[in-house]
């Protein structure tokens, strides 16, 4: 027993001293371990993007068999391209919103049903379900609700508030809240996880000396849950942000970018310039600006919310 | 005493409230399962009473692109996952442990493509698979998933590995054990918890995912169950009672892995979301 112990000690020694890399993973070890995955990415991931580049300078279209370099014609083309800047302009009012409403909403509910009682755990699977819905699903329940006939407008008109009948996805202003709502339905609950994951985190210690100090309700709110909840905060505004500019299922199946164009997000444009029309040079200019906004946005979110994240 | 009791109840009274709200668009969906077609349109939100019919199930479990895409979405997700764990498994194990600055960078060039939103690549990928002759079939559409979500994994499995302590891989090799079998033997199957989340929640954004099937699959080769169901509801038209149907159908298998396994889903978001 002693002997072997004596027998590892210096060993342990030597590794510590030489910054705790693991022994056994040379030099060749980055090809056979890491490779495989890296080569599936590089090939699928990461040279399509730079193909995405190449392809934007070109008019490459999949119904000619010539493909020619156009230098920024593409680009330039979109300056003046109305349906591209429309569906700028709906991309960027869509995702304002889905950073804030789901956000908000899963914050109110982490603080609403965080607690270990029962009651709070079942309800608390409710607002997961939506989570694990596919797109294509979600989007077909709210479609039924949101028709002309729809659930919708039938319970409206039954409870006497027929006044409000709508059709939800007739009018542009209606057509985009429509989607956003059925965004919020389907993210709140993921906001909430993480939320509810943060606030679990919190010092049990931290709340009942504020409770000694008389800090209560809104201000220990303000003064301890807010700040200790800030890198939830930063992950969900990312992840909306992400979520908010590539939203394809939701404008593809309820409202198909209608009416008028004016749920016609980029993402959908992208896929029917690409893909309806062939046009894969233009629609790889469009997503080389999606991905540009995409990776500024949240760049600077990231930079933006680390910021005021303290230490627990 | 008074206040102080409503005060205590309004807030479970509150949850509730604003629940039974959040689960209308639920309800409406699971009791228009059980209802005959006519039905649904004159009264959706009544509970399926005295009209009670399982026809929209039946019905919806005959048509050929539910059954078609069930089983395609099956093999996709399958798939996707037998090839995308262990490779991505075997990527953060040589991130979190050969700790040089090209393990770093490498994560950074990782991490990078969490944030890429498909239709971004979705062309040129399309590209590459036909000239890989992979268009238009189940691998293609296996691959461009595996490859896109390795990075969320990797992720999750970098911040596992973390916890697992290094002197594992010392006293495997030690023992003369290959690098390979170190992993295999050892870290791997120690890796479970990791694991368990990365299968959950790539499995769900595989099996819901419906551009990438759309595209890659293509409609006139083969449908998984979201594509089925967009066709089947689009194109075939099919009734409101079986477009319920389709929809449970559709949604069974994820909300069944859901309920089973929901700590290791709360787990891996969390995991995924706030390491790093």
């Amino acid at each position: 027993m002693i002997d072997s112990q004596s027998a590892r000690w210096p060993v342990a020694r030597r590794r510590s001293s030489r910054k705790a890399r693991s022994p056994n993973l040379r030099f060749w070890t980055v090809p056979s371990f890491a490779g495989p995955g890296v080569v599936l990415y590089v090939g699928l991931v990461f040279l399509p993007l730079i193909l995405a580049f190449a392809y934007s300078l070109t008019d490459k279209n999949l119904l000619s068999a010539q493909t020619g370099f156009v230098g920024l014609d593409n680009y330039r083309g979109l300056l003046t391209d109305d349906v591209f800047k429309q569906s700028v302009k709906v991309t960027a009012v869509m995702t304002a919103l889905i950073v804030v409403l789901p956000n908000a909403l899963g914050l109110g509910i982490a603080l609403m049903l965080s607690g270990e009682t029962r009651l709070y755990a079942v309800l608390r699977t409710i607002f997961f379900i939506p989570i694990v819905l596919a797109g294509v699903v979600v989007s077909f329940i709210w479609q039924a609700m949101l028709t002309d006939y729809g659930v919708i407008n039938t319970v409206l008109g039954e409870i006497g508030l027929g006044r409000f009948q709508q059709g939800w996805l007739d009018t542009p202003n209606f057509a985009i809240g429509s989607i956003v709502a059925v965004a919020t339905w389907q993210y709140t609950g993921f906001c909430a996880v993480i939320y509810l994951a943060a606030l679990k985190a919190i010092p049990h210690e931290l709340i009942e000396a504020a409770e000694v100090d008389g800090c209560t309700g809104f201000r220990r709110f303000r003064r301890i849950t807010w700040p200790l909840v800030a890198p939830a905060v930063t992950i969900n505004t990312v992840l909306l942000f992400i979520t908010g500019f590539k939203l394809f299922d939701y404008v593809k199946i309820i409202t198909n970018g209608g009416p008028g164009g004016s749920t016609n997000n980029m993402a959908l444009n992208i896929y029917s310039v690409g893909f309806t029309q062939n046009a894969f040079g233009l629609a790889s200019a469009q997503a080389v600006v999606l991905f540009a906004i995409v990776a500024g946005v949240s760049s600077a979110a990231v930079i933006l919310l680390r910021r005021r994240e303290v230490e627990a | 005493m008074t206040a102080l009791a409503s005060r205590g109840a309004l807030r479970p009274l509150l949850a509730v409230l604003v629940s039974v709200l959040f689960a209308a668009p639920l309800y409406l969906a699971l009791v228009n399962v059980f209802k005959p077609a006519d039905a649904i349109r004159t009264q959706p939100l009544a509970p399926p009473l005295s009209d009670f019919t399982t026809a929209n199930v039946t019905n919806a479990a005959q048509l050929s692109v539910v059954q078609s895409g069930l089983k395609t979405s099956l093999i996709i997700t399958v798939g996707a996952l037998l090839l995308m764990v262990p490779l991505s498994a075997m990527v953060a194990y040589y991130i979190s442990r050969a700790d040089t600055r090209v393990a770093r960078l490498l994560m950074l060039f990782l991490l990078f493509g969490l944030m890429l939103p498909p239709q971004v690549v979705l062309i040129p990928t399309t590209v590459i698979l036909r000239h890989l002759h992979l268009m238009f079939t189940y691998w293609g559409v296996i691959l461009n998933f595996a490859a896109y979500y390795l990075p969320f994994a990797v992720f999750v499995y970098a911040g596992f590995l973390r916890s697992v302590s290094r002197e594992l891989d010392e006293a495997g090799a030690i023992d003369g054990a290959s690098s390979f079998k170190v992993f295999w033997r050892i870290i791997f199957p120690l890796m479970r918890p990791a694991t368990a989340s990365v299968v959950v929640i790539v499995a769900l954004w595989t099996w819901n995912d419906f551009l990438s099937p759309l595209i890659i699959l293509g409609a006139a080769h083969g449908v998984t169950i979201t594509t089925g169901i967009y066709l089947a509801i689009g194109a075939y038209s099919i009734d409101y009672g079986q477009e319920f149907g389709v929809m449970l159908l559709a949604s069974l298998p994820v909300l069944a892995l859901f309920l089973l396994l929901q700590r290791h889903f709360v787990s891996g978001l969390t995991a995924g979301g706030t390491k790093g």
